[in-house]
């Protein structure tokens, strides 16, 4: 994470002079970026500029990025990626748990199932921080996310969470002490290897100041290998008082019963009270050593070993005293306490025990993991998400997934934010994965686990991902598999996502979008595919409308080219009855006209004269374009080979053409001479009736060479 | 927080806006040096210059991307009190498009340009100082605001080729009719006044300092003007007020915006409605005010042209900026404002009951307070930020509405974020002053006890 307050460089003021920069009439502004969680941020003029606002600046303008969030690196990508694994099968059991049974806590064989996958998570954290470690990575700050330190603190704790609230089934009301105890020699290991490795080689290492500190820590730590060890180097201890006792106390600390060893809670009990019993006989032996014994004329052997059987006692007092004398915390006193105190101490005792362990020994508000592990050992649930949120956005969302699962946080939905405590830290870690764009499908898995608002959220970051339909069509072998009907590259992803989640209506945008840029780049075709895709009837209405203007303004072999490409989805539309819509037949007309250019370019006249009667004849002509397409008759009327059109069809021309004089007389030139005006490029109206006088004139001049030879079809 | 770039040498003057497009892949700037240029992201994540042109004939104020589904297309408004569209064409097309191209915006091509002028929009009589298309549901239609206290509202009439743009709306938004709700103003006002915990024992305060440092940044203005007695009549109105307008993103309620102009220190959220806008609710953001000085219904009988008579009221200020947040599913909206008084307000605003129309919303003028209180729209201030200590010039959010950025004359960009019991914190901040030492202590922006 970055810090909170930051400075850009190079600097436009001197520290604490802003005010000098507003006085000269410049401020800042920025601009939040909709790729990533950045912002653009720049210099600004404070007052409007006036009109005899000659000046300008000699300075130059720079603008500024910053952005929230680090953008993770590649170890962390990693491990969020791989994260995202267990979270959806996580997702997918409790779908599976709500839909078979009512409340699904009491049902063991699912809590095993959660066990199961906390358990992964925390082995993906335990690797990725090994990883981390490894000294041929590049060193990370310590404050970095991908920092082997990072990974170490949420494995401390997330591997405390599952000690406390994810015991295997039938351990919930088990002692927790031994379980509490792996974790704290796991993760904080006191005394160091190092002092007892310096120690073990001295003769009299009684005589060492780090003796008896890390012999009473190995005992407190219940670690009996290195307490007997170091006991037994004792019996060289010049006293003989010292030694009977040493030797008292060796199989005492050996003995001392693991819960692990028995079958029932109860025996377990039962073996330490009578373990408790020895240990306070010893105690009774240790109380008749007189006082001018208890000293070897170097320390007082006495005092420390009664710390020892102090604790061996189980009393807390001695305990709490030991831990601050060793500068140890209130995670040592708690362990301890479930250790030595009340070693039959379950979870929801624990609790109590901690809060007032932590009431005397607070933890450091500096720390969030000293915090959360506070907040654990409480079982204060909001206050564990408040700290791990602070830790890692990260570790809060995936606590808050398990904890509303098994009932440790409320899962009714916070009637100002409208949404849950699980949701609102999900969706955080959502917003922070948002500030790497190449995460879209991470970030949006997880806001799609929210309810309403996660999922609208997510529509939000979906219908911005980047298409690049540029590069893709830049690539033959890409662009032929588009032709063939396929949504390729990062459409096809964004598509099966809108799918997965039911996201029509981001779907049909996105298509939307793709058609408008592909419509820009001239790609009709496909265009034409993404609108019909996305039923976007409008959208291609005006492709069609783009395609018609091909013809005027890239003239009659650039319009056929571009109609033609849309040929294969008016055949496909055209069987859809249910589209309707003056659009259908301005497409059917786009293509229709286009055929015929193509066949008068191929010179097959007769076809040619008989598509383009049919345009007339199905009227599918927008009428401003019939002047146009009446103009293109008046070649085939004067080809003299072959009458090309029934007198019928001549009829009907002449009709048409009739209308538009009249029509136009009457002053509705607009609709239809405009677009005959666009294509001859001419000044007006009176131009454009000259032409199409001309067509009267073949149309006359068919007629009379019918009617003379006789030759007419029809 | 992280600097991940900078871009040098951005234009010759200062820069007046910058926006983003909407994969946040471009970023539109514009300057007083008259020009807009588009700058693209690359696969190196280097930000290039990908056009540069000059689009007026005064400094640009503001600039909108259309949604995309529209084509590549930038509105940009001006001091020289038009709004232009552009559109960005391949270049294939341009040579024969700006030749054939008929309507009555006058092409021309800047050679440095792909990007061609397609329509001007002149109907405003002062600067135009927002501009901001309609989301995208509603078709191609932009909002100006101008500082003749006018909001128009223009729509596209010819699509593909974007050269016809028809004025549909114009209304003077000190003035505009109030809408269903007849309480609203007392409403709206109290619960202003009942903001959350902030600052409000410091208000006064903090009140009397701005004041004091108001008047000493237009007497600087003014003395760094060589014709400063020329300019003090308009300019110190152009200076004190704000022109600003969001729309709501959501489909749901129609086309509504949040507008406000001039010094009149409220934002009014007006619905658009082919047969009569009308003004929802008014956020009043100054505590000072009583509910008649800002009543939508009374000042439009003021000229609105003549501010003297509003901006001589020492109680309020500007508001200089509005940010209508995307509501993405919430039941109700968010609206952000930043002023001259140097806060930062995030106002809850609850829309009225489904079943408004506008025929009983005339009659409920009338009948006053017998109408339900399900079907007005209420707003509640959840949040009051002073930390800018000075004027703020911008606020915005980002595509979720789950951050808040605001941009104060104390030097700083700050991010606000809500906390999990929906508290609103700060959440960062960015300046550009030159650090004093390597490591800035975490605590001096951030309240970590949150």
């Amino acid at each position: 994470m970055g810090t909170d307050y930051l400075n850009l460089v190079p600097h436009l003021v001197e520290a604490g002079k802003f005010q000098d920069f507003v006085n000269a009439g410049q401020t800042l502004s920025s601009v939040l970026s909709p790729l990533d969680n950045s912002l653009a941020i720049y210099a600004t003029n404070l007052n409007p500029p006036t009109a005899d606002d000659g000046h300008t600046l000699e300075d130059e303008q720079s603008l500024y990025i910053a952005s929230l969030d680090n953008a993770p690196s590649s170890g962390r990508r990693l491990f969020l990626t791989d994260t995202l694994q267990i979270f959806t099968t996580m997702r997918q059991l409790k779908q599976d748990a709500t839909s078979k049974v009512i409340h699904w806590t009491s049902d063991s064989e699912i809590l095993i199932h959660i066990r199961k996958l906390s358990i992964d998570y925390s082995n993906f954290i335990e690797s990725h921080w090994v990883d981390a470690s490894t000294p041929a990575l590049p060193p990370e700050t310590s404050s970095s996310q991908s920092s082997s330190e990072h990974f170490r603190k949420l494995y401390t704790c997330f591997s405390l969470f599952v000690c406390l609230f994810l015991p295997e089934p039938g351990d919930e009301r088990a002692p927790v002490g031994e379980t509490l105890m792996v974790w704290l020699n796991t993760h904080f290991i006191e005394p160091s290897t190092e002092e007892g490795v310096q120690l073990s080689a001295l003769d009299r290492p009684w005589e060492d100041e780090l003796f008896w500190p890390y012999l009473t820590r190995a005992i407190l730590r219940g670690l009996s290998k290195a307490s007997v060890f170091f006991l037994g180097v004792l019996e060289k201890h010049p006293s003989e008082k010292l030694q009977t006792i040493t030797s008292t106390l060796i199989p005492l600390v050996e003995s001392q019963p693991s819960l692990v060893d028995f079958k029932a809670e109860s025996d377990f009990a039962f073996a330490f009270r009578r373990w408790r019993e020895k240990v306070k006989a010893l105690r009774i032996d240790m109380d008749r050593v007189p006082e001018v014994d208890r000293s070897d004329g170097f320390d007082n052997w006495w005092d420390k070993l009664s710390d020892i059987v102090g604790i061996l006692e189980g009393r807390h007092d001695v305990i709490q005293r030991i831990c601050e004398d060793m500068g140890a915390d209130w995670k040592e006193v708690c362990v301890a306490w479930c250790t030595f105190v009340d070693p039959r101490m379950r979870r929801d005792e624990l609790f109590e025990v901690a809060a007032s362990v932590i009431a005397d020994m607070p933890p450091d508000p500096t720390d969030p993991e000293d915090m959360l592990h506070a907040s654990l050992f409480t079982a204060n649930h909001t206050e564990t998400l408040h700290h791990a949120h602070q830790l890692d956005s990260w570790l809060s969302a995936h606590l808050a997934d398990i904890m509303e699962f098994i009932d440790l946080i409320d899962s009714t939905v916070d009637e100002e934010s409208e949404i849950s405590i699980r949701d609102h830290y999900v969706l955080s870690y959502a917003d922070h994965l948002h500030s790497d764009p190449a995460l879209w499908r991470v970030t949006v898995d997880y806001m799609y686990s929210c309810g309403e608002i996660g999922q609208k959220r997510a529509d939000e970051v979906l219908l911005r991902v980047p298409l690049k339909l540029h590069q893709q069509n830049s690539n033959l072998m890409v662009d032929s598999r588009i032709r063939a009907g396929d949504i390729v590259g990062v459409l096809k992803d964004v598509n099966k996502t809108c799918f997965e989640y039911k996201r029509e209506h981001v779907r049909r945008t996105v298509c939307r979008i793709a058609a408008q840029t592909l419509v820009s780049e001239k790609d009709y075709g496909l265009a034409v595919s993404y609108c019909t895709s996305a039923e976007d009837w409008r959208g291609l209405a005006r492709i069609v409308d783009r395609v018609l203007d091909e013809y005027i303004t890239s003239g009659p072999r650039k319009f056929t080219q571009y109609a033609l490409a849309i040929a294969p989805s008016v055949q496909e539309l055209r069987l859809q009855s249910a589209i309707q819509g003056v659009f259908v037949h301005r497409l059917i007309f786009a293509v229709r006209y286009a055929r015929f250019h193509e066949l008068v370019d191929k010179q097959e006249y007769e076809d040619a004269a008989a598509d383009l009667l049919a345009i007339f004849i199905e009227d599918v002509a927008p009428t401003s374009w019939w002047a146009v397409v009446l103009c293109d008759a008046t070649k085939l009327l004067r080809y003299t080979p072959v009458a090309l059109f029934p007198s019928s069809g001549a009829s009907l021309l002449l009709q048409k053409l009739e209308e538009i004089f009249v029509r136009t007389s009457q002053g509705a030139s607009d609709d239809y001479l405009a677009v005959l005006i666009r294509v001859l490029g001419c000044r007006g109206e009176k131009e454009a009736l000259e032409r199409l006088k001309t067509v009267r004139l073949a149309l006359a001049q068919y007629f009379s060479r019918s009617l003379v030879s006789g030759l007419g079809r029809g | 927080m992280i600097q991940t770039g900078l871009i040098q040498n951005v234009h010759g003057d200062l820069v007046t806006d910058a926006c983003y497009d909407f994969y946040g892949l471009r970023l539109a700037t514009c300057s007083l040096d008259q020009r807009i240029k588009v700058w693209q992201l690359d696969e190196n994540n280097t930000w290039n210059v990908e056009d540069d042109w000059k689009a007026h004939d005064a400094a640009v104020s503001k600039l909108s991307w259309a949604h995309p589904e529209f084509g590549s297309i930038i509105a940009s408004a001006s001091f020289d009190r038009t709004v232009k569209i552009w559109e960005q064409s391949t270049a294939q097309a341009d040579a024969q498009q700006s030749n054939n191209v008929n309507g009555s915006a006058q092409i021309h091509v800047p050679i440095t340009s792909r990007w061609i002028e397609r329509a001007v929009l002149s109907d405003a009589k002062g600067t135009v100082r927002a501009v901001e298309f309609v989301p995208h549901h509603f078709g191609l239609k932009l909002a100006t605001i101008s500082t003749d206290n006018m909001l128009r509202i223009y729509e596209c009439v010819e699509q593909p080729s974007l050269v016809s743009w028809q004025l549909t709306e114009e209304l003077d938004v000190l003035s505009i009719a109030a809408g269903p709700s007849p309480g609203y103003l007392s409403r709206a006002h109290t619960m202003a006044l009942a903001t959350p915990t902030q600052t409000s024992a410091t208000l006064e305060g903090a009140s009397a300092t701005l004041v004091a440092q108001a008047l000493q940044q237009s007497q600087n203005a003014a003395a760094g003007t060589p014709n400063s007695q020329a300019r003090a009549g308009l300019g110190n109105r152009e200076a004190d007020g704000g022109w600003c307008l969001s729309w709501c993103k959501d489909k749901y309620w129609g086309e509504v915006i949040a507008a406000g102009c001039g010094t009149t220190g409220v934002i009014k959220i007006i619905q658009i409605n082919a047969r009569r806008s009308s003004t929802l609710l008014t956020l009043s953001s100054s505590p000072t005010t009583d509910a008649s000085t800002s009543s939508s219904t009374h000042v439009g009988t003021t000229d609105p042209t003549d501010s003297r008579t509003s901006s001589s009221s020492a109680s309020t200020y500007a508001i200089t900026s509005v940010a209508w947040a995307p509501s993405c599913g919430r039941s109700y909206h968010l609206v952000a404002t930043g002023g001259r008084d140097g806060h930062v307000r995030i106002w809850k605003v609850k829309p009225g009951s489904e079943d408004i129309d506008t025929e009983n919303v005339a009659m409920g003028m009338s009948t006053g307070e017998s109408e339900s209180d399900d079907s007005k729209w209420t707003a509640v201030a959840v949040a009051d930020f002073d930390q800018h200590k000075s004027a703020v010039g911008r606020v915005e959010w980002n595509i979720t509405g789950t951050i808040l950025s605001s941009a104060g004359n104390d030097g700083r960009i700050r991010l606000w974020k809500a906390t999990s019991g929906n508290v609103w914190r700060p959440a960062g901040s960015v300046g550009v002053e030159q650090t004093e030492e390597p490591t800035q202590p975490n605590s001096k922006d951030v309240d970590m006890d949150a």
